[in-house]
Order: structure tokens, then sequence, then C-alpha cells
């Protein structure tokens, strides 16, 4: 039984659901987070990939590190199990 | 065509001398093809028409376009007049083996040149070809000397990649005249700045809105402007091709192999089927095609770069000569005055070449600082991933973006009376001080619960962001 008093941990940086529209190639060109306006992504600093957990449920996501027209730097990742995009802070 | 053109009054006309993309215009637009247009060419192309915040009171209403095709190749030709008359290309900027061409003049375009072809194809069409290396730095600072020769003419000025600015005129009637007159006053300040070929060859157009005074200018022939008023402004934009309009190519492509050639037939069309067609590009290629889209040019807002430059007694090509270089720039820009106060958000690396051109890199810092080593650190980086092509006469570094003044200090660092230092004596590893204690006391009276969490590490090696670190309730 959980105990009521016990200090409950809240994890930092859990991703959030994004609309991305992409390029040919699958980059991102335009993020809208929820309820704001679409940005642009002005360029992109860094782009990893994340492969884990194979022997549970797979993690397989593809970052991006953007930097959005208003300036402000983001990263998004696409979940290649679902093809849902998120953004995240790191 | 419905708009009023206009003989700019005072420009000499620069006959004999075209250019690749000029020639559109000498045979009438409606033969230019989506990249004679130039949206998505050229460096800061592209980002003029995105969607602007809704916030109607700030910016123009009235939009001047001043745009000069091929500004780079132009800059060029006036450093070096001698090749005014020659085949000339100018390479595109970047260090791969495979170069291309960038911009080409029009005895080079005449002879087969066209942007985007390999340099070897380039010599073979053209044997006679002068290829020149780009020189951004020159570019950049020539688009700084017009942008700040156009602030005295309106506070509200937008650029839009090198050689393409918009004004925002409103308001500005009863100081310089008609619009026609006002045309004529930027054209002449830009006489200032520029060598009257270079500011015969500039396009200007004005209408209501950024789309229309881009697509007024580049309707418009060398010299000359094109003026159209609120109420000409939707039959003027009905006889455009569908290519002016500022978004993908391939929408385009689409909408020309759909019959639709002008906007005039585009505007016939019910949102819906465009929406459905094309998604947020069909709902905005009907907005701008029916005028009911107005950009306005909003003020822009750049701070005035820090720069720091030093210049080599021989040219240096050992990296290590050029990071402490770098290493000493970075501390003399930091300790200028204008700096204080600041943090970097992002630097710009640029150095003059031995034998001509010039090369820089940038970089965007993660987060603000005042640190010499976090802002020498990417830049070292950048370096490394693009050095300089030939040895460097001098190095020049430039501040570009700045921040808030210092990053914000913890809660459990303050070095107050009221805070870690409290009566006199250091606090032990873990021991909360009073006044911390106090404040969580009184916001559980009021709320009932404490609101502070303590981040805490939970697996900090993590490659999964969110198992790293977690919020822990707070309550001493």
């Amino acid at each position: 039984m959980s105990n009521p008093h016990r200090p409950k941990l809240r994890p930092l940086g859990q991703p959030r659901a994004v609309t991305v529209r992409t390029d040919e190639h699958g980059d991102p060109v335009h993020v809208r987070l929820p309820g704001k306006t679409a940005r642009r992504v002005e360029a992109v600093r860094e782009r990893w990939r994340i492969d884990d957990e194979w022997w549970r449920e797979t993690i397989s996501r593809e970052y991006w590190a953007v930097v959005l027209d208003d300036g402000r730097m983001l990263t998004l990742y696409r979940d290649l199990a679902d093809g849902a995009w998120y953004a995240q802070r790191e | 065509m419905s708009g009023s053109r206009a003989k700019l009054q005072g420009v000499p006309t620069h006959q004999g001398r075209g250019w690749a993309q000029d020639s559109s215009a000498s045979t009438e637009w409606l033969t230019t093809s989506a990249s004679d247009t130039a949206w998505a060419s050229g460096p800061g192309a592209g980002t003029a028409f995105l969607p602007a915040p809704p916030r109607p009171s700030t910016g123009s209403r009235q939009a001047l376009c001043l745009w000069l095709p091929t500004f780079e190749l132009r800059l060029e030709l006036v450093r070096s007049p001698g090749l005014d008359s020659t085949s000339v290309a100018l390479l595109s900027p970047g260090e791969s083996t495979r170069r291309t061409i960038w911009q080409v003049s029009e005895r080079a375009h005449e002879a087969g040149v066209r942007p985007g072809q390999l340099v070897s194809q380039a010599i073979s069409l053209c044997t006679s070809l002068t290829l020149l290396e780009p020189d951004p730095a020159h570019y950049d600072a020539a688009t700084d000397t017009m942008l700040e020769v156009l602030t005295e003419l309106t506070p509200v000025l937008e650029p839009a990649g090198r050689g393409r600015v918009f004004l925002g005129m409103d308001g500005l009637g009863r100081l310089f005249g008609s619009p026609p007159e006002q045309v004529d006053r930027a054209l002449r300040a830009l006489f200032r700045v520029f060598p009257a070929p270079l500011v015969a060859a500039t396009r200007a157009g004005m209408a209501p809105g950024k789309f229309g005074a881009w697509v007024a200018a580049a309707a418009a022939r060398a010299g000359e402007s094109v003026i159209v008023s609120e109420e000409r402004l939707v039959p003027f934009l009905g006889r455009c091709p569908v290519n002016v309009l500022p978004v993908d190519a391939l929408v385009v492509e689409r909408l020309e192999r759909l019959g639709i050639r002008t906007l005039g037939e585009l505007a016939r069309f019910p949102e819906p089927s465009l929406v459905a067609q094309f998604g947020e590009d069909g709902r905005n290629t009907l907005a701008w095609s029916t005028g009911r889209r107005i950009d306005s040019v909003r003020p822009w807002h750049r701070p005035r770069p820090i720069r720091a430059s030093l210049e080599f007694s021989s040219p240096v090509g050992l990296v290590e000569t050029l990071h402490g270089a770098l290493d000493r720039l970075v501390e003399r820009a930091l300790s200028r005055p204008a700096r204080r106060g600041r943090s970097v958000t992002g630097a710009r690396l640029g150095a003059h070449l031995e034998g001509g051109g010039s090369w820089f890199v940038e970089t965007v810092l993660r987060d603000p600082t005042s640190s010499r080593e976090r802002i020498a650190a990417p830049l070292r980086a950048k370096m490394a991933a693009h050095p300089p092509p030939k040895a460097v006469e001098t190095l020049l570094l430039e501040l570009t973006h700045f921040g808030a003044p210092s990053a914000q200090t913890g809660l459990f660092d303050r070095k107050d009376e009221s805070g870690r230092e409290a009566g006199g004596h250091e606090l032990a590893q873990g021991e909360v001080p009073p006044s911390l204690r106090d404040a969580v006391k009184e916001l559980k009276l009021r709320l009932g619960h404490s609101p502070l969490y303590r981040v805490v590490e939970v697996d900090p090696w993590s490659r999964i962001p969110e198992r790293r670190h977690a919020l822990l309730s707070f309550d001493p």
C-alpha cells in the first residue's frame, strides 16, 4: 500500500506532444507547441538518435536540437515507434 | 500592368549591363520561374513572410521593398570594375570539394553558365569565365551600411536577406510627399553609400503589405519602381503568376500542373478546396492572392554587435595560433564597456584571407554566458569543421546576440543577511537556512502544503532525458 505521506518523485523533462511539419527529408521545418503560434525552424544545431531498452519496451527516438525563428532553442524528438513528435527539456 | 510604373528621377539608367536575374524583368515577369523570384535563395530569404504574431499596433501597413538582385556579384564588380564587361561567376560559399556556381553575370549567362552548376561544367561552357571567391564579410558590411542609411528615412525597417529590404512607410507622406517621391527619397539615400551602377540596378515596389511590395519590386525593371495603391492591389495581384507566392516550389508546381497560372485564377477557388489540397499553404496563398492578408513591415531589432579584430604581421595558417588569437579576441570583446550588464548568446568569427576573400563561422550558444571558454569552445569546434580555406591575415570576432545580465542565482546560494550565511556562520551541508524554513512554514499555512520542490538526481547519466532528474517535495 502506498504511503500518502511519503514524498513523491515527479520526473523532470517529461516529453510534451507537439505538432511538427517536416520537409522532404523528414527534418522539422515548423513547430507548433500546444496553444502557441507555429514557429519556423531557423537552424538545426544537433541531431542524434537513441535506441535503448530493447530488452523490454524498446525506446527508439530521433532527436533534433533546433533554433526557432524567435531565437528560442528547443529539443524535439520523433518517436520512431509511432512517428509522433515531442518537445523535451534536456 | 495595373501598378503605375515610374522612372526613378535622378537615377541613371544602366543600359548594356545586365545580369542573369535581370533577364526575367526585361521580358516581363510572367516568364520568370520560381527560382528566379529568389524566395528561397540567399541568406535570410524566406524569413519575411512568417506568420506574424497578432500585434496589430506594431509595424507599418504601407511597405516599400527595395531589391537588388545578385547583390553579392554586383558588389564584387563594383570592387573590380575591370571585370564588368567579362564573363564572371561567383562561387557558392562553403568548403565542399565540388564547388558550385552561385551567381553569374549576363555574359556568362549568355554562354550557358547557370547558378548551381559545377565549376568544371561552367568552365567547359565558358572558357574565359572568371571565378570569384565569395567575401561574405564584405557583403554583410555593405548590407549593414545600406540598412544604416535607410534607418534615417524610417525607423520601421525589416531586412529580408542581403540585397532586399522592406521599409515601413506609414505616415511619411507629410514628410517626404507622394509615394513616388518617397521611393525617390529612399533611392537617393542609397546613392550616399553605393555607387550609381548599384543603385541603378535597384528595383523598388510600394504597396500595402510586404507581399504586395515584393511582387511590385519583382515586377519593376532595374532602376524603376512600381507603386500599387490600396484600391488597385487586388487587380494588380490578380495578373501576377503563381510563382511569386512565398511558398514551397512544389506547391507552385502543383498549382501550375492544375492549370492555375495566375493569382486571379487561384482567387476563384473556395478556401476549403485549397486547404484540402495544400493545407496551411493553401489558406495562405488564397489570403495573399485576394489581398486579404497584408503583412505589416515589422521593426527590426538588432543590438549593435561588439567587434574585436586582430591583424597578424604575416598570414597565419596554424590552427593553434588562430585558437590563441581567438581567446584573446573573446577576452577583449568581453571587456568592452558595451558588453557590461549583458551575457552573450551568439557570436561570429570571421577572417580576411591572404590574397582576398573572407571566411566566417557562427554559433548560437546553448546558454547565455560571459565566460571566455564557453564562447570560444563552440567557435573552435566550428573552425575545426569548416577551417579557413587560406591563411588568415586578420581575425575578427563579433558578439552578435545578447542575453540577460547573468544567470539566475540559486535559492540556497544567497549571501545576504537573511540567507545562507545568516547569523555569521556557514551552514552545514544539507542544513536549511532559517529564513527558508520560515518561508516554507508560511506557505504551508496559506496553501495547506509546501509548494517547493528540490531537484534530485535519479539517473543522471541516463540516455533518456526524463529519467535523469526528478522533483522531490521540499518540506524541511
